[in-house]
């Protein structure tokens, strides 16, 4: 049989062979007709020889990574009210870089995240993921693109490349993943709008004993806007217009130059670790408990005022440590009635810098101050949490409330100064959040989410605290092989 | 330099202190009835850690540390497989930091990849429901399939352990040849039963060795819990036929109880799986139960 097969098979090669000549002659005298036309033809003349499979064998899409995109949209709706940012973190907030006011979402509908992941065994050494994110329609994020060990003995794996820092709870987890429309204020104000994302290498041990064990620690570049933005070493030349008394020809003109007193610390600048603990509670309960931190050896911010020629450093170091802790409870509900869901974390900042500003009077020569109006040396430290539960009110059926609190114990702010000496020690914002959402399968859900946040000011000038009221509708789909996520 | 090789040699060693002797082998199970299988084949020489309680629907659960704690020490995995634990399981293997344990390896054990599936090649689209092209996963209701899967894993220990080899042999044929006895006896008894109505496909092997007929399920498509309209057409479609209803205790009642009051029918509330560390002869008496279901419309 399989001779004979052989032989079919040669057959129709030399047929497509001798097709495609044909084909070529044909085009050659400008006449049309399609190869499976001629084929037919042929197949006549040879008496009814198929003219066999024209697939490439090979291993084809097979060795391509596990492909998902997971589709996310919101609308949203202020309607009442006007919190601005929270009092002692505006600055801290990426606020030079682009990102301008309030991160995330703006009023009505928006396509917030597109997240495209793709994840495949390398081979029998690595694993590798990568996420891009497309942020509304034009800004692409690469938030992970990693590698992990599958190999290493002991219960060790390394993870390098560009990773969400195992730090905390919520830091690992890609938004379609949180039970709420938008990410606890303490992970954004004191990390970044994507948390602590860095690139770096992580070090990660599942300790031998009978309860799940795991410790980490990570060396990253630090180049997290909360906790290790970096300026590095630099000289500034501003330029500024001058004109005749009567406007007439403004031309530019620069300073010399100031070398800008940074240390240049090369990187890696940010170390963290983690260690993290799950007491095994049977089927019925599962809880994770977890303790982090993290030193930045820079913390580096530079800002340019045109007015004035002035320029402001800070550049100093910082460190952050918190806890956090989950506890889920699986009622054996039909689709997940009765499951109740408790999450919580708490962080702590604390930044040491120096100020420096650098006036220019025009032409004059540079002249160095340490402290002023609006800045000043010394030690900030700010703090957050959230507590959120979420309940599984009828089957696909999950409902949420979160609590949440900026600067708590302290709140300085290290950008801003006070009248008098000291600096600005900010009172605590406040955001309070309830939803619901739909789950019409594992790869949809539906969400609604009213928010009440109570912010602190951030300038008291203007009143002491803003309150705003806002609504949420989200959608989350996801298509494609994408994979299970950790606990 | 010094100091980091000191640290190392710290860790090195607290990880072999702690490391248990290498007696029994361990094995982390995924459902009840993989947990009884595994420890049948194995008997004394295996420790078994079954990670996913029988009155769960395996489909949805979620990866916990407990299941990593438990995977970490693991010489084998036994899952049910064909993406059935998909939902957490991968997630469970790769927070474990096991590399012996991963698909491909020798302590990565599928009962479904050892057994011949029913009802793959389907189109791989989801609006189709929570599909499965490769087959249908759920072959732990067949106490034939439970054998053949039995004598594979008893291969796959004997390669672990070949001084047992023979041990394992004999419990996998002993289970084997009880189901062969079970399963003559059992299809008499339902010769004739008018079939069954269930949630999910997920007793599929069993009715189809048993030769009982799968009349329709109560979800519309996979995954998707029951409509007004799917039940209604349901039970237009069956009036006037005979049957059963069977459900598990993790889905809702009231479905069941509808359609069994409007067809007449009787429904019963059944397992899919043996309590944790049940034995074979729990397995067998769990089936017996389904069997005496299946068979009560012939009473």
């Amino acid at each position: 049989m399989k001779g004979a097969y052989w032989v079919q098979g040669a057959a129709a090669a030399a047929l497509l062979l001798g097709s495609s000549v044909a084909l070529a002659q044909q085009d050659g005298q400008g006449q049309g007709g399609t190869q499976e036309d001629m084929l037919a033809e042929e197949g006549g003349v040879l008496g009814g020889l198929r003219p066999g499979s024209t697939e490439r064998i090979g291993a084809g899409t097979a060795f391509n990574p596990s492909i998902s995109v997971i589709l996310d949209g919101v609308y949203k709706n202020t309607f009442s009210g006007d919190a601005h940012e929270p009092g002692g973190f505006v600055a801290g907030h990426d606020h030079g870089h682009g990102h301008g006011h309030a991160h995330g979402m703006e009023e009505g509908f928006q396509l917030r995240e597109t997240e495209f992941a793709f994840e495949a065994s390398v081979d029998p050494y690595f694993d590798a993921f990568a996420m891009l994110v497309i942020e509304g329609t034009d800004t692409v994020d690469l938030e992970e693109a990693y590698f992990t060990t599958t190999s290493l003995p002991w219960g060790l794996q390394i993870k390098g490349g560009r990773f969400l820092s195992d730090i905390g709870y919520i830091n690992r987890q890609h938004a379609h993943e949180w039970d709420f429309v938008d990410r606890p204020l303490v992970s954004e104000y004191l990390f970044g709008d994507h948390g602590l994302q860095d690139t770096g290498v992580q070090l990660n041990w599942l300790l031998p004993t009978r309860t799940y064990l795991k410790a980490g620690v990570e060396v990253l570049q630090g180049e997290t806007s909360g906790i290790a933005t970096f300026e590095g070493e630099m000289d500034v030349r501003p330029e500024w217009i001058v004109s005749e008394p009567d406007g007439s020809n403004p031309r530019r003109e620069r300073t010399d130059a100031q070398d800008l007193p940074f240390d240049d610390a090369s990187g890696p600048r940010l170390f963290t670790s983690f260690l993290k603990w799950g007491p095994d509670l049977g089927f019925d309960h599962a809880a994770q408990f977890g303790i982090s931190g993290g030193y930045a050896r820079a913390f580096q911010r530079m800002d340019e005022h045109s007015q004035g020629l002035r320029v402001e450093t800070w550049d100093g170091d910082a460190w952050f440590a918190g806890v956090d802790a989950v506890y889920k409870y699986d009622g054996g509900g039909y689709l997940g009635q009765g499951d109740l869901t408790l999450q919580g974390e708490y962080f702590y900042r604390n930044i040491d810098t120096d100020f420096s500003y650098f006036n220019h009077e025009d032409a004059n020569e540079w002249e160095r101050g340490t402290a002023a109006a609006d800045g000043t040396s010394g030690r900030f430290q700010q703090d957050g949490a959230y507590l959120q539960a979420v309940y599984g009110i009828a089957p696909r059926w999950r409902t949420g409330v979160r609590a949440e609190a900026l600067g708590i114990a302290k709140n300085q702010a290290w950008h801003d100064r006070d009248e008098g000496n000291g600096f600005a020690d900010f009172d605590t914002s406040y955001r309070y959040s309830l939803n619901t959402t739909f789950y019409p399968s594992h790869f949809s859900y539906l969400r609604a989410q009213v928010n009440l946040a109570d912010f602190a000011s951030d300038d008291p000038s203007n009143g002491d605290r803003h309150d705003e009221w806002s609504f949420m509708l989200q959608y989350n789909l996801s298509l494609g092989a994408h994979g299970a996520h950790p606990f | 330099m010094m100091p980091k090789r000191t640290i190392l040699t710290g860790l090195l060693s607290a990880a072999l202190a702690v490391a248990p002797a290498a007696q029994a082998l361990d094995i982390a199970a995924t459902t009840s009835n993989m947990g009884m299988l595994a420890k049948h084949v194995g008997g004394e020489h295996v420790d078994v850690t079954t990670m996913a309680p029988p009155d769960r629907d395996a489909h949805f659960l979620e990866a916990r540390p407990s299941m990593m704690a438990a995977i970490r020490g693991a010489d084998l995995v036994v899952s049910v497989g064909a993406e059935l634990e998909d939902g957490w399981l991968p997630a469970a293997i790769r927070g474990a930091n096991n590399p012996g344990v991963r698909a491909g390896q020798s302590g990565y054990f599928e009962a479904a990849a050892q057994v011949e599936l029913l009802g793959g090649g389907g189109p791989a689209d989801r609006s189709r429901g929570d599909v499965h092209p490769a087959g249908n996963p759920h072959v732990y209701l067949d106490p034939i399939r439970m054998g053949e899967v039995a004598e594979a894993l008893a291969g796959r220990l004997a390669n672990k352990d070949a001084a047992n080899a023979e041990t394992y042999e004999s419990n996998a044929r002993a289970f084997a040849e009880r189901a062969e006895e079970h399963v003559a006896q059992w299809r008499e008894s339902v010769d004739g039963a008018p079939g069954v109505v269930l949630y999910h496909a997920d007793a599929t092997y069993l009715l189809e060795r048993l030769g009982v007929p799968d009349l329709d399920y109560l979800e519309p498509v996979p995954g998707v819990p029951p409509t007004g309209s799917h039940l209604r057409s349901l039970i237009r479609d069956l009036e006037g036929q005979d049957g059963v209803i069977i459900r598990y205790p993790y889905q809702r009642e009231d479905h069941a109880q509808f359609v069994a009051e409007q067809l007449g029918w009787e429904y019963y509330t059944l397992m899919n799986g043996v309590e944790i560390g049940g034995d074979a002869d729990d397995y067998f008496a769990l089936l017996e139960q389904w069997v005496e279901a299946l068979r009560s419309p012939l009473d």
